[in-house]
């Protein structure tokens, strides 16, 4: 018996020995002319939503960075790779000859400091952190090597409320949250803001009489068991006289039930969220869709790093306002949907080009907190700092802050 | 359909199940298979129902060759089978099953299907809701269902394996007009395998009967039952005198015990056993003898009635419990309920004496193996595989493990399968017991070992127990006719 | 040595080199050399100290739980619950080192008792399930595992979430004094490997040389055979799954307290799932488990860069022990069938 336990192990050492030696072949070094980077997603590069985002952000590199090479790792999570971590990846990354390293989630946070302190020759970037600004609360964390973008996609939220105050009739909505989180609440709170600045200043209504509800699921896409299930959720909104209801979560459920609701002859809309194409489920009751656009930044990134002129900051990045949909040069952006008449489109655009002026201001006090604490002074406007870092909801809206 | 069997042969290891059968039977006719138990009937009809394959001779339909890999290739051949358990679906409905089989379509035409069933049984006067999961139809209901749906595949041989075990008077009726009907009027061949000679000879046309695995003859019914009981049991077991060891002091005495197993209630028992006594229980498989030895092992709770053993109150005692007051139980399954498959004897011996300690000893044990294989003639080394042993060694090796000393000894055909000698052998072991003061209570399907080595016996029928008779007194005939149900 | 002989030490490769070739054809339609494929798993695995490293670390909880398979499996036990019971150690030990201050190192002892006795108890229920309301520990230990993981979700999400909100990333990291000792800067602690080699050494003298294993080993071949020679089926599966509970809850306070330094979302992300192919392909021997754990780990670590490298779907790996395993049971079911064939194992009449 023990020698066959043991012809076993033996067998399995040996096969592995031999493919060492019959798999001995050198590694594959980067050509020099070549600039190769990698970006780690925490999802599948195809998710519709948010990795996807940034993996069409790498291909953008790609495609106008000549010389450009990308090496993608999705689903870095433990839940899909248990084995797996981002220093392991980066390690593999790095030697194939990567100098820009991109870590698209606030999950990769802390070990992205790690793997820059790690390789301090290799640009690393974390999409949507702040430990590389200096006037963040993690101000000094990141090495000179590390640098962070985010897009500002408060002002897209604003466009998203405004779009709901627009349309709504009987002034109530709801935002489907996922989380919460800085990023969350800040979102949430602009598209209030937004809301309220139209209804005011477009219906000529008291902003005061909107009902807007967030209810937070427990994660950005619906685990059974788990979150909340998104579906009940919107439908709980319009049970409760809501007729719009904006996502602020990866998946679609936000308009598949508006559309249903639709069918059924009610009068209510929907704005999706992540996807530029997230109207297609249900064009005609869709107000518009907000959606990133990493390449423009990744772009300016890989150039700097590859002409050896990158120095760490911390990108907040505005879009270009002018077109909101011009995928070359905006970072954040808005598409129209469907279901806005042409009077709510219009003042919609008044609403854009005020923001793009700088007319309109949507961070600007008086505003109070949830709790009733007051957070901007009368007429003082939010700093970055305000706005990033917002503690609670703000009042008027309902739902939980923390 | 007209059936031959040629020269039939099965044997499992050294057991010659079936040994070189040769049969015919005709059409329209109603035939009633008769044998002890081991006899090989049940593999016999196994091998024409495509169950098993035989190991050599050949099965003609209408003249023709045949060869079945399945039961369904011999049903589409025309030949079905009604297993004692209706080999159905619990959790499905009544024409659901009845479909079963029809497996080449993919469209289920249930509608079709139920109507077609509901006219298919009231020919046949039966009464099932197509729609009634099984779960919720009688055994006898389920019996007509599997009728139905092997005569809507075509059975042309319709093979009855005990068909009557579990069901009321009333179905059994129903039953034997349907299969009367089948053969006089639509020419169907019928088989029935029975112990029961009363019903045997109530239905059939003729009786085949088989021992130790040989055609022994057929008789055409009627015929009277001390013939039948004389073909299945064949000689008259010569008288041997034995010493007996019975002692004046009761041992085990039960007293109007009623118990219940998955289909028989046992009820009124009463029944004592001395200390140093042989107990025999006659009866066919079935009728309720091994219940009763399982309630005294505690295996299984009676639902009234008191169990005194050796003056203590048993009656609520746990197996484990009547382990410790020295009651022993083998069953008839040796590598199914006694032995475990995988396991050394040595592990074996390990684990049937008390425990010492955590840790094994395993050197100690091996000398204990060794000695028990001395003294039980094992042919076997403490480390065998009990799977590898003999059938015969394996019956030793149960013995082997039995403690020292004890009270009462439950057995289940302690000698089946063995040669004479061995069997012989197995004997002086038992009676070695008896001599030490240990009880047996034992069944066995062989009347001359019963006759021959039991003080006193009693028969089972049907979960009745029959009168007492003591052995010297008795013959096989005799326990025949109890077995049988006949006072 | 004759031809015979040599076939019989070949044979345990052979499914290996059939999953091996699939693997490798697979590759080939997916366009890219094996020879590059697997030349990348092995980088991956092996390529330098820090991978050998990695590949230990996640080697560690999957060995665990795998030694502790093998006692469920030797009782005749699908413990699948095993999975649930690395997660449930898992928040018992971070109960302990986020709630709990004990002094020195009585902190991660405490934690890794904590762990396994958590593992115990959640595996104790499953049998408890079984034993007494007739649920098939493979129901059981699933809805288990699902009542696990909500638990996790709930707690890092809730009551022990961190204070700058809820990300349902974790909780802050532990303090380090509650976290195992690491080699360098890598995630494996040598005391773990410890924790490994004495499980093995237990376990393969438990079922060896003691009562209770000559009983497990008996329920688990025959149940009804064993429960008339006198063994309590109910005390010993009881016990034979508490005490995998409590090698899976220690394989879950590993994860939190050295692979990670907080409760995660994910903690353990299938490795019972895994474990329970490695015990299956071991054949149930406990001194073969830590080898074939190892092997796992280094085929899973090395899919990361053969991802990396080709650009394929890291699922390769997952492929290629898939049909390992499913290549080493069809042949130990071949080599059964022959034996069977061959009259070894005897039939008897049916009556």
């Amino acid at each position: 018996m023990l020698h066959f336990k043991m012809g076993r192990v033996v067998f399995l050492v040996t096969i592995f020995a031999l493919l060492a030696a019959a798999c001995g072949a050198p590694a594959t070094e980067a050509p020099p002319e070549e600039f190769v980077f990698g970006v780690i997603l925490v999802g599948p590069k195809n998710d519709r939503g948010w990795s996807q985002a940034h993996y069409e952000g790498g291909l953008y590199v790609e495609e106008n960075l000549p010389g450009a090479r990308m090496i993608v790792f999705e689903s870095l999570n433990p839940a899909d790779k248990p084995e797996a971590t981002l220093e392991g990846v980066v390690d593999d990354m790095v030697a194939q000859g990567a100098t820009l390293v991109i870590t698209t989630s606030d999950e990769f946070e802390e070990d992205t400091v790690g793997a820059a302190n790690k390789y301090p020759d290799v640009t690393f970037i974390n999409a949507s952190g702040d430990d590389a600004w200096s006037e963040g609360m993690d101000a000094g964390v990141a090495p000179s090597n590390e640098g962070n973008i985010m897009g500002r996609m408060e002002d897209m939220k604003a466009i998203a409320g405004c779009a709901a105050a627009l349309a709504t009739e009987t002034g109530k909505m709801g935002y489907l949250g996922p989380l919460i989180n800085f990023e969350t609440r800040r979102l949430t709170a602009s598209a209030y803001l937004g809301a309220r600045y139209c209804y005011e200043n477009y219906r000529g209504l008291n902003p005061d009489d909107i009902g807007y509800t967030v209810t937070w699921i427990g994660f950005w896409f619906n685990i059974p068991g788990v979150t909340l299930d998104p579906t009940e959720v919107v439908t709980g909104f319009f049970d409760g006289g809501a007729d719009v209801v904006l996502s602020g979560i990866d998946t679609t459920e936000g308009i598949v039930v508006a559309g249903q609701n639709a069918d059924q002859g009610e009068k209510v809309w929907a704005v999706p969220y992540d996807y530029e194409g997230g109207c297609e489920e249900k064009p005609e009751i869709c107000l518009g869709v907000p959606f990133f656009n990493w390449g423009p930044a990744y772009l300016a990134t890989a150039q700097a790093v590859s002409a050896g002129t990158w120095t760490q900051s911390w990108d907040w990045n505005p879009p270009y306002w002018d077109d909101l949909t011009d995928e070359v040069k905006t970072n954040v952006g808005w598409v129209d949907g469907p279901g806005l008449t042409a009077e709510m489109k219009a003042h919609l655009d008044d609403f854009i080009s005020g923001l793009a002026s700088g007319d309109i201001v949507i961070w600007k006090g008086p505003i109070n907190l949830q709790d009733g604490t007051p957070y901007l002074a009368e007429g003082e406007i939010a700093s970055d700092n305000q706005i990033w870092y917002l503690p609670k909801l703000l009042e008027g809206m309902e739902g939980s802050s923390e | 359909m007209k059936v031959a069997l040629r020269d039939i042969r099965k044997y499992f290891g050294q057991v010659k199940a079936n040994d070189g059968i040769s049969l015919v039977l005709e059409s329209g006719q109603i035939y009633g298979l008769l044998g002890e138990n081991g006899a090989g009937k049940s593999t016999l009809m196994k091998i024409l129902s495509g169950y098993h394959q035989p190991d050599s001779g050949q099965i003609e339909l209408d003249d023709k060759d045949v060869k079945f890999s399945s039961p369904a290739e011999a049903l589409a051949n025309g030949v079905g089978m009604i297993y004692q358990d209706p080999l159905d679906v619990p959790s499905m409905r009544a024409v659901e099953n009845y479909l079963l089989g029809r497996d080449l379509r993919i469209n289920l035409a249930y509608s079709a299907a139920t109507s077609e069933m509901i006219e298919n049984a009231s020919q046949l006067g039966f009464k099932i809701d197509p729609q009634a999961f099984i779960d919720t139809l009688s055994i006898g209901e389920r019996q007509q269902l599997e009728l139905l749906r092997l005569l809507a595949l075509g059975a042309e041989v319709l093979i009855l394996d005990e068909p009557t075990t579990g069901i009321s008077a009333e179905q059994k009726e129903g039953l034997f007009a349907s299969i009367r009907k089948l053969a006089k009027e639509s020419g169907k061949t019928v088989i029935l395998v029975s112990h029961k000679l009363s019903e045997v000879q109530e239905l059939c046309d003729h009786v085949l009967v088989l021992c130790k695995g040989k055609f022994v003859g057929e008789v055409d019914i009627p015929c009277s039952t001390e013939r039948l009981v004389q073909m299945m049991f064949k000689e008259i077991p010569p008288r041997s005198s034995r010493v007996s060891y019975l002692r004046e002091k009761n041992l085990l005495e039960l007293s109007q015990v009623e118990f219940e197993g998955e289909r028989l209630a046992v009820t009124g028992i009463n029944l004592t056993v001395r200390a140093g006594e042989v107990f025999g229980l006659a009866g066919l498989e079935g009728s309720g003898q091994k219940l009763l030895l399982q309630a005294c092992a505690g295996l299984i709770q009676p639902k009234r009635g008191k169990i005194i053993l050796d003056g203590e109150d048993v009656t609520r005692f746990s197996y484990h419990q009547m382990r410790a007051a020295s009651v022993a139980y083998l069953p008839a399954g040796r590598l199914e309920e006694g032995l475990v498959a995988g396991l050394s004897l040595i592990e074996h011996v390990a684990l049937a004496r008390p425990q010492k300690g955590f840790v094994v000893d395993w050197n100690y044990f091996e000398r204990i193996t060794q000695s028990q294989i001395d003294k039980y003639q094992i042919v076997g080394r403490p480390e065998t595989l009990v799977h590898e042993l003999s059938g015969g060694n394996q019956q030793r090796a149960l013995f082997a493990l039995l403690r020292s000393p004890l009270k009462l000894l439950l057995l289940e055909h302690p000698t089946r399968g063995l040669d004479v000698l061995s069997a012989q052998w197995i004997w002086q072991l038992l009676l070695n017991r008896v001599e030490e003061g240990s009880s047996i209570l034992y069944y066995s399907a062989d009347l001359d070992e019963l006759v021959e080595r039991s003080d006193r016996i009693a028969a089972f029928s049907g979960g009745v127990m029959s009168r007492i008779v003591t052995a010297t007194e008795t013959t096989a005939d005799e326990l025949g006719h109890l077995i049988g149900g006949e006072e | 040595m004759s031809l015979g002989r040599i076939a019989r030490y070949l044979w345990p490769a052979v499914p290996v080199l059939i999953a091996l070739v699939i693997t490798g054809l697979l590759l080939v339609v997916f366009g890219v050399s094996p020879q590059a494929g697997f030349g990348a798993m092995l980088r991956g695995a092996f390529g330098d100290q820090s991978r050998v490293l990695s590949v230990t670390a996640f080697w560690v909880p999957l060995a665990l739980a795998s030694v502790g398979l093998v006692v469920s499996f030797t009782a005749g036990l699908w413990n699948i619950g095993v999975e649930g019971q690395i997660v449930i150690g898992a928040i018992a030990a971070s109960w302990l080192a986020l709630k709990f201050n004990f002094s020195g190192p009585l902190q991660i002892i405490f934690e890794l008792l904590a762990a396994m006795i958590a593992g115990a108890i959640w595996a104790g229920v499953t049998a408890f399930l079984k034993t007494r309301g007739k649920v098939h520990e493979i129901f059981g230990g699933l809805a288990l595992n699902n009542l696990a993981i909500i638990f996790t979700n709930y707690l890092i999400s809730g009551p022990w979430q961190p204070p700058e909100g809820g990300t349902f990333r974790g909780t802050v990291p532990f303090p380090t004094k509650a976290l195992l000792p690491l080699y360098g800067d890598s995630r494996l602690s040598p005391i773990s490997v410890v924790m490994v080699i004495a499980a093995v050494v237990i376990v393969f003298l438990l079922l060896r040389g003691s009562y209770w294993g000559l009983k497990l080993k008996a329920l688990g071949k025959n149940p009804s055979s064993a429960f008339l020679l006198g063994v309590s089926s109910e005390r010993e599966t009881i016990l034979a799954l508490m005490f995998c509970g409590a090698l899976a809850g220690l394989g879950g306070a590993v994860r939190v307290t050295s692979w990670f330094d907080s409760l995660r979302q994910s903690i353990s992300g299938g490795i019972g799932y895994l474990a329970l192919l490695v015990v299956m392909l071991s054949a149930f021997r406990v001194l073969l488990i830590p080898f074939i754990a190892y092997f796992f780990s280094a085929v899973l670590n090395g899919s990361i860069t053969l991802q990396l490298r080709t650009q394929l779907h890291s699922s390769l790996g997952g492929i290629l022990t898939g049909v390992l395993v499913l290549m080493v049971l069809l042949f130990g079911e071949l080599r059964q069938l022959k034996r069977f064939s061959e009259g070894r194992v005897s039939s008897r009449p049916d009556e």
